[in-house]
């Protein structure tokens, strides 16, 4: 076959795409790989001592910091799952209810488009232990209550998840929304007719209608959970003492602050393997999804 | 105007074989109807020829050049597509513009042409509108214009007219001959409208799974269908189409069907001698048939059969009857239609001359 | 299916219900459940505004009323000092030069960031979805899963190839590693858009023009302006919500205005100013969610797309 330029420069267009993904991040993630089995200190080391390869990784796994990290980063997860639930229960409230719509869309929202750390700041201060929230809680004669969350080890993961739901539910209510609106008109005029209580419905039939909405949100959290920094850095800085360590925390501060390439590394790769076995559900999903389309075509 | 043709052309996508060493020849000034059902590889073809896509092997040639490997805008042809493919950001005169700003024209001959073309198309007062705001005939006649100021000598549409109602469809077809009549490019137009073949096409091509039946003048077509897929293919109501044993006793050449009718075809041209005993089957247009119940003198053979159904389609009429358990269509007269009642035996004269025999085995006209 | 699509659906869904009543029908009576559910909406709007409340009120209150301790109360006496003091004089680090150094630092970096990071994933989404090459799938896939790559594992490869090429620590830094780390998300948003753009079009225009740039800037950038604006909000809202990247490759001079706040609310010497801090976090905030609430929609449309890909 002849050359010919209309075939080449669609070729060609592509190229910075390209080198931008096989440097940027096929390669990066080599680097990484291979930086995570050498002794690289604040400077990268190329030499691998094949004796004790895995010693990055085993030092890892006796590291309480890293293992408070893996604890925080599955208490983060499901609680922040409540941020799924609740954006379900915000969409099919608005839903059904189609009065202030639009109000309680923009209300429910509007987290997500300001900062984590914007976030973080307004959170800390809210837990603030003297003046905050729990001193108005104090002072209308609640003494019992305790809303100091940041200041305790054994209640700071806590506090990050308030602010975790408080930031993204609105996003999973969006989601939902999307999903409800697109669920035949018919079933609710159908159950009506039927007699069908709402929540049997609801529990019966959308759910399941919705679940490929309900996976995708999983997964989305599931990913974002592991990218969590912002809001740790903002709130609580890793502390009181280690306590609020999660991994993606535990890495920079292993690489920025300790200067410890080879073990910041192998902490990352730990990170991509956290995030594969989160993702691979994902792309099977979405394997099964196109093959369904496919079919349907037929 | 150049000639246009296909040699051994063979298209395949992945294991799929769509094509497979295709040859035709178009003559210059022709307008050519690939005509075939759905999915049978029509736009595959004219796609092949447009450039849109890459022969698996052979050769394409448009005049005296080989395109086979040239870029779609150097072949010197221009297409007009089925959803017509307007840019929908330009006006009208933006779409018949856009292919000529890159040909280095100058803009005064650009100017002369758009007005030209939009002149003999009637859609000089849409120039500036944008495609959206245009009706399907609009938009269809902006398409043929977008093609029309390229000023080349090979035109190639692809069922152009199957997003239109039928009366604009009947008033676009008459347009499209009335603009190949005047200017007498090389067209070749892909359909699966019989409808549409028979009244443009100077020459028609029936495909089929790939492969071309029949290419010749619609009335060869019509009339001397090559084999049973295009027999049956061309013709509405579809010729019927009966198994038949031939009899070449008592010095007449006769088939016999099932029931033992007889249709005496001793005028028929074979193009082979026939065989006493061969399988055959019969094609009868509905149309070859005489009045039901009215003079069977001279018919070439006599159905004496019960009435099913009769419907009317305005201006003509056409009669189903029960023979040897399937269906034979007639075309008759609307008047003699409504005076058949469902399960009244006829008889009715097929005429001489006009039967047309298939070998049983092969398909092919005998 | 992308999520574009599906909001825009669902859009479309809630134009027919607001058209959906043609002959006046009797006013529906609002029933109880209705009540119990606006009831209960109306909480949760409140959990929600109310961070935004003390936030704003606390940052124009004076520290007297601060120390006091009702963090509901209005202000007592409305002060922009603490408003001014963020602006001009907060301490980030060493630098007491206030938060306008990294606002004007973030806004240095949004420009080229939007610039790069559009055009490049405009052309390679449109070169992936419309023409025809034969390693496209592959490649989706790899954008696919580079597009959820975790930072982390990336970072010191990146730190040290900006330090090759000279930009560790500038603007341009900042800004190429902002194209770089969206360039999967924004390519694939763009390709689903330009999957729908009907293939007759594109072969009309290739029998036209042939030119893989004239159809380009001719035809498929002005067939592009509602996707363009999505995008243009969601890059807009993320590299100037940013704060790992910006810390990261920011270096001294760079830092962009999310990273001062972060300075500035995480010292942990001497008292602090919590009306500042809230000032501050509030001019951090008041960019994106003028953007939020002036076109909202199109941001939901822009994060869902984001996160969905398709
Ligand atoms: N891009 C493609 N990949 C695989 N098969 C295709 C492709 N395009 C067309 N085909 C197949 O080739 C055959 C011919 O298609 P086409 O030329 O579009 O038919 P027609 O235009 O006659 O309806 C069909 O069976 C179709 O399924
Ligand atoms: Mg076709």
């Amino acid at each position: 076959m002849a050359l010919r330029w209309s075939r080449l420069s669609p070729q060609l267009a592509l190229t910075p795409a390209l080198a931008v993904t096989a440097v940027a991040f096929v390669g990066a993630i080599g680097w990484t790989i291979y930086l995570s089995f050498t002794r690289s200190r604040r400077l990268p080391e190329y030499t691998i001592d094949w004796s004790e390869w895995g010693r990055q990784y085993s030092r890892l796994f006796r590291d309480d910091a890293w293992m408070i990290s893996l604890r925080n980063l599955i208490t983060l997860g499901l609680g922040s799952a409540l941020a799924i639930v609740f954006g379900f229960v915000l969409a099919a409230m608005i839903d059904k209810e189609k009065r202030g719509e639009s109000l309680f869309r923009t209300v429910f929202l509007y987290p997500l488009a300001v900062s984590l750390i914007v976030t973080g700041a307004a959170w800390r201060w809210m837990f603030n232990p003297d003046m905050g929230i729990e001193n108005f809680l104090h002072q209308i004669g609640l003494t019992g209550l305790n809303f100091s969350w940041l200041a305790h080890a054994d209640t700071a993961m806590y506090g990050i998840i308030l602010a975790s739901v408080w930031q993204s539910s609105g996003f999973y209510m969006a989601l939902m929304l999307a999903g409800l609106k697109s669920i035949n008109s018919e079933i609710w005029s159908a159950a009506k007719l039927d007699g069908v209580p709402l929540w049997r419905l609801y529990i019966e039939i959308v759910i399941p209608m919705m679940k490929f909405t309900f996976i995708t949100c999983a997964i989305l959290l599931s990913l974002g959970v592991i990218k969590a920094y912002d809001v740790i850095v903002a709130m609580t800085n890793g502390g009181p003492g280690q306590s609020t360590y999660v991994p993606a925390y535990f890495t920079i501060q292993a690489l920025s602050s300790s200067g410890n390439l080879g073990y910041a590394s192998a902490a990352a790769v730990m990170m991509l393997v956290i995030t594969a076995v989160v993702f691979l559900p994902l792309v099977l999903l979405t394997a099964w999804q196109q093959r369904r389309r496919a079919e349907a075509v037929k | 105007m150049p000639r246009v043709s296909f040699e051994h052309i063979t298209k395949t996508y992945g294991h799929l074989t769509v094509l497979d060493d295709l040859n035709l020849a178009i003559e210059d000034g022709d307008f050519l109807v690939l005509l075939g059902p759905s999915g049978c590889g029509k736009t595959t073809l004219l796609n092949l020829l447009a450039g849109l896509l890459d022969v698996t092997d052979g050769r394409i040639v448009i005049g005296d050049r080989d395109v086979t490997d040239l870029d779609p805008k150097d072949r010197g042809l221009a297409m007009v597509f089925q959803s017509y493919a307007l840019y929908p950001t330009k006006t009208v005169r933006g779409n018949l513009k856009f292919g000529l700003v890159s040909s280095k024209l100058p803009a005064d001959e650009i100017e002369r042409r758009v007005a030209w073309a939009a002149k003999l198309l009637q859609i000089e007062p849409l120039l500036d509108r944008k495609p959206a705001q245009l009706s399907g005939g609009q938009r269809q006649r902006v398409a043929i214009g977008r093609a029309l100021v390229k000023n080349v000598g090979v035109f190639l549409f692809d069922e152009p007219l199957s997003n239109l109602d039928a009366k604009l469809r009947t008033e676009m077809r008459m347009e499209i001959k009335r603009l190949h009549d005047e200017l007498n490019h090389t067209v070749v137009y892909v359909t699966h409208d019989q409808i549409e073949a028979m009244t443009m096409a100077t020459k028609i091509a029936v495909m089929n799974a790939g492969v071309i039946q029949q290419f010749g003048t619609p009335d060869e077509i019509y009339e001397r269908p090559a084999n049973l897929f295009v027999a049956g293919f061309i013709g509405s109501p579809a010729m019927n189409l009966r198994k038949a044993k031939l009899s070449l006793a008592n010095g007449r050449t006769e088939a016999i069907f099932g029931s033992g009718i007889r249709l005496d075809v001793s005028d028929y041209d074979f193009s082979a001698r026939p065989e006493d005993g061969a399988e055959i089957i019969a094609g009868l247009r509905p149309e070859h048939f005489g009045t039901p119940d009215g003079s069977v003198e001279g018919a070439a053979g006599v159905f004496n059969v019960p009435v099913q159904y009769a419907e009317r389609t305005g201006p003509d009429a056409s009669a189903y009857f029960r023979f040897e358990d399937e269906l034979l269509a007639l075309r008759i007269d609307p008047a003699i239609a409504s005076a058949l009642a469902p399960g009244q035996a006829v008889s009715v004269g097929f005429l001489r001359g006009k039967a047309n025999l298939f070998d049983a085995r092969t398909g092919q006209r005998m | 299916m992308s999520e574009l699509t599906v909001a825009q659906r669902a859009a479309g869904a809630e134009i027919a219900i607001d058209r959906a009543p043609y002959f006046p029908r009797r006013k529906k009576m609002i029933t109880g459940r209705s009540i119990a559910v606006l009831v209960f909406l109306s909480i949760c709007a409140l959990f929600f505004a109310v961070p935004l409340y003390v936030v704003v009120v606390t940052s124009f209150k004076t520290m007297a009323q601060i120390r006091e301790g009702a963090i509901f109360a209005p202000p007592s006496m409305w002060t922009l000092e603490a408003w001014d003091y963020a602006w001009n004089q907060a301490c980030s680090g060493i630098n007491c030069n206030g938060l306008k150094v990294g606002f004007w630092n973030s806004v240095a970096i949004l420009f080229p960031s939007l610039v790069l990071s559009i055009a490049l994933s405009m052309v390679t989404g449109y070169a992936l979805a419309l023409w025809n090459v034969r390693w496209a799938g592959p490649f989706l896939f790899l954008l696919f899963i580079c597009a959820f790559v975790p930072f982390q594992i990336i970072m010191f490869p990146l730190i040290s190839m900006t330090s090759t090429l000279k930009v560790y620590g500038s603007i341009w830094g900042v800004a190429l590693v902002h194209s770089v780390l969206s360039m999967p998300v924004l390519t694939l948003i763009f390709r689903n858009y330009y999957k729908d753009v009907p293939q007759e079009i594109l072969s009309a225009a290739i029998m036209d023009s042939g030119s893989f740039w004239r159809i380009f800037f001719e035809i498929i950038v002005p067939m592009s302006g509602n996707i363009l604006i999505v995008i243009l909000i969601l890059q807009i809202t993320s590299v100037w919500n940013d704060y790992l990247i910006g810390v990261t490759f920011g270096g001294f001079n760079a830092q962009p205005m999310t990273v001062n706040l972060a300075n500035l609310i995480t010292i942990s010497t001497g008292t602090v100013a919590y009306n500042q801090n809230m000032a501050a976090a509030l001019l951090t905030a008041i960019p994106p969610l003028v953007i939020y609430f002036l076109v909202g929609k199109l941001f939901v449309q822009g994060i869902t797309a984001g996160a969905i890909k398709g």
